[in-house]
């Protein structure tokens, strides 16, 4: 499981946040003591850490160039200052992303999966039971044939299979198409689900995304 | 200052000259003097006060030329103490050392007010941070409870309080704003995720085309500007939204176009203007005035141009173009 530091000052936000991660099986540590944040970071073995730019004492800033030079794990940014400059000098300084309140939790889900699978350098090539997943490629290989996906089946495939077996709601789906500039709508979302059943069906998986009535998808 | 305007100002000078002199002749007439040492008097009196005369014009008008000049040239009239030097003759140095002190004092009460509008303005980005927090904390909540009713109304209350942050940062001299490039892609679609599910409450379609290019802005306030035009297109019904970019050789254009009600011509010049809601507003969802002028005052900040077009009942389409030159007439 993957941890989380969640360093914000504000408790209500911090305890959702912390909600919001665990429901979404990530195990999140929370920052109470705000005294010596910058020492806490270098002591903490997570995967990934949120940062608030407003903090008591300190700027998140600093605290970000102050991290980098000992550690290269991931930071994401949250603020609720919506200009330009910061978000220039949080990337200058080093941030793998920059987010702004309020934001939609499940595009926040989103960016923390890409900014830790980007960290964790994920192959070109996945496993799914015995199919090869090529992301580079947009296909699935199993026994010798190949089926070759389009760009919206594998962004499906990609959410579905980094949550196997978890249930992937129609919501999650269509954000995630629309982050990656796809402007689906409903009726779109369903034809490219069962395109993609169709050809899983094809490789001899026929069963392999089950639908969840009112609820989602399960990648089995 | 014309020759004519200065004898009528100093007619009353004249006419005392002129009583004087038909004393002065009186006296010499009763003194029996000669008719020639007359003659001789008057022309010298007459010839000093001319000589005095032409003298005072001269000096006066070269001083008040120059000033008029100054004046007219000046784009910024109020500067025209810091251009006149003081003059040589009273009345002058007078008006001079006026001009100075009503200028001290008007430049002390435009600093005052700066003061005051740039304290209001930071009070309001600190506010608007600081309600950004319960506003972020509650739709966490909303997201962990799994209730997406109260979404919605949070969304409006989040898309109001950047209405009130941009018309702030729009009306203000400061540059609190970064010029790099931003790929148009990438803006359009974090606004377009931001307002998903209206759209597709809506069943709007969205159609992107060549957006794959990058112009020359800051980013957060082009996605003020999307979000502002996007918003629009939600109100007045459209059902299909196209954004597209051509790519000129000195600018790019962005086309921003909706198959909404359109707006009546009569009310085209307007659109821009503050506080504005035309026909459309008195008949849809309640309308302000102020999102398309707060769009036209970043877009003239960031030095983009920005036109419309639309057909009632055809379709709207907002125009803005990005320059592509080095240098940029950022005001």
């Amino acid at each position: 499981m993957k941890k989380i530091m969640i360093i914000e000052d504000e408790t209500t936000l911090r305890d959702e946040l912390f909600l919001l991660l665990q429901n979404a099986g990530y195990e999140p540590i929370r920052v109470t003591d705000y005294n010596n944040v910058s020492e806490q970071m270098k002591a903490a073995n997570v995967d990934l850490i949120l940062l608030d730019i407003n903090l008591p004492n300190i700027n998140g800033e600093i605290l970000l160039q102050d991290f980098r030079k000992q550690s290269d794990t991931p930071v994401i940014m949250l603020t609720s200052r919506t200009n330009e400059i910061d978000e220039v000098l949080s990337m200058s300084y080093g941030a793998d992303d920059y987010i702004t309140k309020p934001y939609n939790p499940t595009i926040l889900l989103l960016r923390i999966s890409a900014v830790l699978k980007r960290s964790a350098k994920v192959g070109a090539t996945q496993k799914y039971h015995d199919v090869e997943v090529s992301t580079v490629k947009g296909s699935l290989i199993r026994n010798g044939s190949e089926q070759i996906l389009t760009k919206n089946e594998m962004i499906i495939l990609q959410l579905m299979l980094d949550r196997q077996g978890e249930i992937v709601t129609r919501d999650e789906l269509m954000t995630a198409l629309w982050d990656n500039d796809e402007f689906v709508n409903d009726n779109a979302l369903s034809v490219n689900i069962s395109r993609l059943r169709g050809k899983l069906a094809e490789l001899g998986l026929s069963e392999a995304i089950e639908t969840r009535k009112k609820q989602g998808y399960v990648l089995k | 200052m014309k020759l004519t305007n200065f004898l009528k100002d100093r007619l009353t000078a004249y006419l005392i000259y002129g009583i004087s002199w038909v004393l002065v002749l009186i006296f010499m007439a009763a003194f029996r003097i000669s008719f020639q040492a007359i003659i001789i008097v008057s022309l010298i009196l007459l010839l000093a006060v001319i000589a005095a005369e032409v003298w005072g014009y001269i000096r006066k008008k070269s001083y008040y030329d120059k000033l008029l000049y100054c004046l007219n040239e000046l784009d910024k009239k109020h500067l025209l103490s810091e251009m006149v030097e003081s003059p040589d003759f009273l009345d002058g140095r007078i008006l001079y050392e006026v001009l100075q002190d009503t200028n001290k004092s008007m430049c002390e009460n435009i600093a005052d007010y700066r003061r005051k509008n740039r304290e209001f303005r930071e009070y309001i980005e600190l506010w608007v941070h600081e309600i950004k927090l319960p506003v972020a904390s509650l739709q966490l909540m909303c997201h962990n409870d799994g209730n997406t009713k109260y979404a919605e109304q949070l969304k409006k209350i989040d898309d109001y309080i950047e209405n009130v942050l941009y018309y702030a940062r729009s009306g203000n001299a400061e540059k609190d704003y970064i010029i790099k490039p931003i790929l148009l892609k990438r803006s359009f679609s974090d606004i377009a995720i931001k307002n998903r599910e209206e759209l597709q409450e809506r069943n709007i379609t969205l159609h992107t085309d060549n957006l794959d290019l990058n112009v020359m802005t800051d980013g957060k306030w082009l996605g003020f500007i999307l979000g502002q035009l996007m918003g629009n297109s939600m109100k007045y019904e459209a059902t299909e939204i196209t954004v597209m970019a051509e790519n000129l050789p000195d600018k790019t254009v962005l086309h921003f176009r909706d198959n909404g009600c359109g707006i009546p011509e009569n009310d085209l010049p307007y659109i821009f203007e503050k506080s504005f809601t035309g026909e459309n507003g008195r008949t849809h969802r309640k309308s302000t005035g102020m999102g398309l002028y707060i769009v036209k005052k970043l877009c003239d900040k960031l030095g983009h141009s920005v036109s419309v077009q639309s057909v009632r009942g055809e379709f709207t389409e907002i125009i803005i173009t990005f320059g592509k030159n080095d240098i940029y007439d950022v005001r």
